[in-house]
């Protein structure tokens, strides 16, 4: 079978299995849906392997392939096919997205057992996957819109899945709106590059590209910034960032999947896809390093002080796709996916290890509340210090290359670049500080009540339901974890999907080895033939100052934090009440909430009532006249509604506009 | 017979096989009245004879407005004209009269002793959209908007014994009045600085006498476009549209709220871009500013309704604004797109309206939000079509919505009206806050919800009667109808209703995913127009 076949069938299964799970879910007995889900996504990603043995048969600049089932739009003006592009880079993404999915599908099935919706989970998550992979197969930019607001519906599904929970609701809406924000940059930056190159076709649009765009001018440059506006959206960059962390009202897996391997790449991967555009439109390019470099920097900063888990592995996220948001910005593409896709082994581990924790502690998420967890949970513990290790960027881990790679090409553009080199090695050490804070105070220590209960032998139930981020009680029926729940690394699924994504935290980062080798490289090099940035020469002092720079930084923020969360537990408390300013400042997240909220959310809620006063009051004044007018059952009602003023203030608005319209008109002429 | 004495009194040329759609759809109208005066049967079958008539009518009229497909030519003395813009707008009509016949079928209307006077109205009414879709002439052009409007005006009443039935037909009567004299006025004023009543006449007097920036044409031209600017509900012109929307009886409110609006567009095409073409630099801009109001006033109007038939209509204000986006530019693509639209908007609105119409009938909430409720649980066959005309609405990917929108966007940036598609996309922003919480009320809350249960009773009283509640199932005290039973969807709703749903449904989904069936429809509409 040809690449392209193997790529539909990618796309195809996680579609079956969604509709096999939606539309059968009273049938489906026991955990069957969450193995339909499982192996639907598990075949997706053997045909993503298929297309990657497929394609490595093919010499370099044979491998971009593009397929198309009919056309969709095929008429004047239009012409787009439903394609998709085949090529290393959508290959690589596909791979990551539906390997990593694989094994948060596995390790949902036990997590989710007692949870009411099972069916209705899975079903949402093959839709997620399946989203996903179109996004990145997409061959044009239309699928790709579909697959962008599909991603953006899929996330709202998920993160509000536990629908009763007042604050899940809550954050699902606003990921999707901020979503929904990004998706009109993205659609309006299409038609910014398609009124230009006049076709819809991803590589028909780069191979026109640079005849139709000046360097640097106008459009191209405007059209990349509203790219842009998509990808901050997606991937959580500031100022569009205030959905991530509220998105972790989700169970733990969608966490996992959100915002380890899928959803918040799409920024990443966006930028990259479109580097002939960007290419040619410098200054988005700097705007997308900086917006990167600021957000790795605030989020790291954030991660420091939160004491809710995930939201501190929230922090993570954002704080590493700024790293990768940079590092495709300033054109150090293999390095930014590199990343992403190490990222993707190590975040999905922490997530699930974070899970098991939580189980632990029947649904509790304050790292206030845990402590000496290393002996009830030596699995979780082994894979937590896994993660911790390779997202500090301790050598050999996976995160070590990967990131002193983007940092390195950072650096090779020299000039004002330098800055963000520095902030990037400043967020390295405050990577290492937060995700050591989280393993000290969750693991070691005096074990809680919770982990002496464990170690016993017995696993901790909470009485009643409460809201982790609230406290409020909840409902039973819907919400973890009910009663039933009997899970916290005791699962065989979920030891094999932590066990799996250790292996590849540990051992990615030897697909690109500095001077040894460059597997990652050499395989997406047929993507970016036409990049002027692609090849980046090292310079040797740069290259070794880089390494032991980050050795030395992650080094010492894991020693920082030993000394500070073991040794010292009390400075914390001192530093608190000394910086008080800036804890609060740190604790308040840089008050971007408050700022949207003052800025946006009030004028708009305003203006919108006011709008709604304004034509509805009318209407509302004449229905309850009318109303009345019924009750009294009068004979004469319809007069009275003619006098009702509802028909007066009608005819008013209608000749002020039959005026405005006239007036408009005599004025031309 | 009667052709032979035509033939031999050697009359006008008329070509019967052009207008054979406009006579097959009158004729119907008196059969149907006939069919109603017969004595009454006493069986439920024999009030639905009617409707099945008016089924029949409507197809025989389908199948003859599909052999004319491929006509191009003047008829009865250039009065009417049939050319792709009519031949697509007319099967959009019938299309969408079909449905709201299966509707109307078995409401309380529809099986009442005025059940016939509903389809003939019906049809009459028909027959005026396909005079005034098809018209290139002003006076044909009045006549099919007056042709249109007064059956309309009772099919709004049609319940006379429901006051708030009464009160939108009064209403809708007394608006629809005053677009009727605007619209009269601004044809005048036309033809006075024209001296010409055919659209062709018209056009060569604007080119060959520059009257492009003449006041008086202009003055006209305004009226005549805020005459139709009534009739389309563009806003501010649109403030009837939800009392209206919500009094008429439910299949009434689906069949205005599509035929309506593909009549008015339809006409409004080929007068601007006809007869108007010359002027387009000024009027333009102004259609232009309309459709931008119109889409902002609809979408944030729409916020908030408690009512489904009220969301509905601030919803079909909005969509109007979209639409209007493919006059403006008054090219062969957005004649096209705002076709394409048309349809999209045919399919997503019947399904939405069948489901408001299947709920009316089996609750007592009527077409109120909370209706809707719990429904994926208790009538997942009625709530994917609901779901899916939703997200259609608001332009969802993979539904035909998106489809139309996407086209009728092009349409606006390939002639320089880009930001009036930037309007179009954040109006479907804004949109998404009141389609997306339908979505979620049938699938995220449970019918017996615990929020605002107390508010129900008051809810239930004193409502003025829902379309047809008299003739569903029993009102039943709210909760009783419970979750835990799911009944196939069927049983107590009808089940032409639930074919409608489901059929519109599965088109928004299909045409949606496969749209070239649309793109090949709408193909040779343009043909023949003076386009830019």
């Amino acid at each position: 079978m040809s690449a392209t076949t193997f790529g539909w069938l990618a796309l195809l299964f996680p579609l079956a299995g969604c509709l096999t799970t939606a539309l059968l879910f009273r049938r489906l007995p026991g955990r069957s849906a969450g193995v339909i889900a499982t192996a639907a996504i598990f075949l997706a990603f053997l045909a993503s392997i298929g297309a990657l043995v497929a394609i490595l048969g093919r010499s370099g600049s044979q491998r971009e392939l593009v397929s198309s089932l009919w056309n969709y739009a095929v008429t004047a003006g239009v012409n787009v096919r439903m394609s998709i592009l085949i090529d290393p880079l959508s290959i690589f993404m596909m791979l990551v997205v539906s390997g990593v999915s694989t094994l948060i599908h596995l390790y949902s099935i036990p997590y989710m057992d007692s949870d009411r919706g099972f069916a209705r989970y899975f079903s949402y998550l093959n839709f997620f996957v399946f989203s996903m992979l179109l996004l990145v197969a997409a061959g044009n930019f239309i699928l790709l819109i579909v697959g962008w607001a599909f991603v953006g519906a899929a996330s709202y599904f998920l993160i509000s899945f536990w629908y009763r929970r007042r604050t899940a609701t809550q954050a699902g809406i606003k990921a999707f709106v901020i979503n929904v924000f990004g998706d009109v940059g993205l659609v309006l930056g299409t038609f910014f590059i398609f009124r230009h190159t006049g076709t819809m076709e991803l590589l028909g649009s780069f191979h026109v590209a640079p005849h139709v765009f000046a360097k640097g001018s106008a459009d191209v440059t405007a059209g990349c910034i509203l790219l842009l506006i998509g990808a901050f959206a997606k991937s959580a960059q500031i100022p569009l960032h205030t959905w991530l962390p509220d998105a972790m009202e989700g169970p733990t897996p969608v966490s996992a999947l959100i915002h380890a391997a899928t959803m918040v790449t799409a920024g990443v991967y966006l930028i990259a896809r479109m580097h002939t555009l960007f290419e040619l439109a410098p200054a988005a390019q700097d705007v997308g390093a900086i917006v990167g470099a600021l957000t790795l920097f605030v989020a790291g900063t954030i991660g420091l002080v939160q004491t809710d888990i995930k939201r501190v592995i929230a922090y993570s996220t954002m704080s590493q796709i700024g790293y990768m948001i940079m590092g495709v910005s300033v054109g150090a593409y293999a390095a930014g996916l590199f990343h992403l896709m190490t990222h993707a082994f190590f975040k999905a581990l922490l997530f699930m290890a974070a899970g098991s924790i939580i189980g632990a502690m029947a649904g509790e998420q304050s790292l206030e509340k845990m402590g000496g967890f290393r002996r009830a949970l030596p699995f979780t513990y082994g894979c937590f210090l896994i993660g911790g290790l390779a997202l500090s960027g301790v050598p050999p881990f996976s995160g070590f290359f990967s990131k002193d790679e983007i940092l390195l090409v950072t650096a090779e553009r020299g000039d004002w670049h330098w800055a963000l080199y520095v902030i990037g090695y400043i967020g390295a050490l405050l990577t290492a500080l937060y995700t050591f804070r989280m393993i000290f105070r969750a693991f070691h220590g005096k074990p809680v009540a919770e982990a002496r209960e464990l170690e016993s032998g017995h696993l901790h139930h909470a009485d009643v339901p409460r809201n982790p981020a609230t406290g409020e009680q909840e409902d039973t029926d819907v919400g973890f974890p009910g009663p039933a729940h009997a899970i916290a690394e005791r699962s065989g699924a979920m030891r094999v999907a932590m066990g799996l994504l250790a292996l590849g935290a540990i051992g990615a980062g030897l697909l690109q080895i500095p001077r040894t080798d460059f597997v990652i490289d050499d395989f997406l090099a047929p993507s970016f033939a036409g990049s002027k940035l692609y090849t980046i020469h090292e310079h040797t002092s740069t290259l070794a100052a880089g390494l032991v720079i980050g050795t030395l930084l992650s080094l010492s923020g894991i020693a920082l934090a030993y000394y500070i969360w073991v040794r010292r537990p009390t400075l914390p408390a001192i530093a608190r009440e000394r910086a008080g300013a800036l804890y609060t400042l740190l604790h308040r997240k840089w008050y971007f909430d408050e700022a949207i909220e003052a800025l946006i959310v009030r004028p708009a809620a305003i203006a919108g009532s006011f709008a709604r006063q304004s034509f509805e009051r009318v209407v509302i004044e004449g229905a309850i006249v009318g109303g009345a007018q019924t009750l009294a059952g009068a004979s004469s009602a319809l007069v009275r509604a003619l006098q009702s003023g509802l028909l007066r203030a009608y005819a008013t608005m209608l000749a002020l506009g039959a005026a405005a319209v006239t007036l408009y008109f005599l004025l031309r002429a | 017979m009667s052709a032979a004495l035509l033939g031999a009194l050697s009359g006008p040329h008329i070509e019967f096989a052009g207008l054979s759609p406009l006579i097959a759809l009158l004729g119907g109208a008196v059969v149907v009245l006939l069919a109603g005066v017969l004595p009454p049967f006493e069986a439920p079958r024999a009030r639905l004879l009617p409707a099945a008539l008016a089924l029949g009518t409507i197809a025989i009229a389908l199948g003859l407005t599909i052999w004319q497909w491929h006509a191009q030519r003047s008829l009865a003395g250039s009065a009417l004209r049939i050319d792709g813009l009519a031949v697509v707008a007319d099967v959009v009509l019938l299309v969408g009269a079909i449905g709201a016949v299966l509707l109307a079928a078995r409401s309380h209307a529809g099986r009442s002793r005025s059940g016939a006077e509903l389809y003939a109205l019906l049809l009459s009414s028909l027959a005026g959209m396909f005079v005034l879709i098809g018209a290139q002439s002003t006076v044909i052009l009045f006549l099919g908007f007056e042709l249109l409007s007064i059956p309309l005006y009772v099919l709004c009443a049609i319940e006379r014994e429901r006051e708030r039935s009464l009160e939108a037909g009064l209403k809708y009567l007394i608006i629809g009045s005053i677009g009727g004299a605007t619209l009269l006025y601004g044809l005048a004023l036309i033809y006075g600085i024209s001296g010409q009543t055919s659209f062709a006449g018209i056009a060569q007097a604007i080119a060959a006498r520059e009257l492009a920036t003449n006041a008086m044409l202009l003055g006209g031209v305004a009226l005549v476009m805020v005459g139709f600017a009534f009739k389309a509900s563009v806003a501010p012109f649109h403030q009837w549209t939800p009392d209206v929307y919500e009094g008429a009886p439910t299949p009434i409110t689906a069949f205005m709220a599509v035929a309506t609006k593909v009549a008015a567009l339809g006409a409004l095409l080929r007068l601007f871009d006809v007869a108007l073409i010359g002027a387009q630099p000024t009027w333009g801009p102004g259609l232009a500013a309309l459709a931008a109001v119109t889409i902002i006033v609809g979408n944030v109007g729409a916020l908030g309704q408690a009512s489904m038939k009220r969301l509905l209509a601030w919803s079909a204000v909005g969509q109007a604004g979209y639409m209007l986006a493919g006059v403006v530019v008054s090219t062969r693509l957005g004649v096209r797109a705002t076709l394409l639209y048309l349809a999209a908007y045919l399919f997503m609105n019947l399904a939405a309206f069948a489901v408001v119409i299947a709920r009316e009938r089996e609750s007592d909430l009527g077409d109120s939000l909370r209706g809707l409720r719990g429904l994926a649980a208790s009538r997942p066959l009625l709530a994917w079509p609901m779901t899916l005309a939703m997200l259609g609405l608001a332009g969802i990917p993979a539904t035909v919505g998106f489809v139309g929108k996407f086209y009728l966007i092009d349409a606006a940036a390939a002639n320089g009206y880009t930001w009036l598609g930037v309007v179009i996309v954040i109006g479907s922003m804004i949109s998404l806050g009141y389609y997306l919480p339908v979505v979620a009320a049938m699938w995220m809350r449970s019918e017996r919800s615990d929020e605002g249960a107390d508010e129900a009773p008051s809810l239930r009283v004193p409502r003025p009667g829902g379309a047809s509640a008299a003739d569903g199932p029993l009102p039943t005290i709210a909760g009783a109808q419970e979750t835990a039973e799911p009944q196939p969807a069927g049983a107590a709703t009808h089940p032409e209703v639930a074919l409608v749903a489901l059929l519109a449904g599965a088109a928004t989904l299909f045409f949606g995913i496969v749209p070239g069936p649309l793109f090949d429809l709408v193909s040779g509409a343009g043909r023949g127009l003076g386009l830019l």
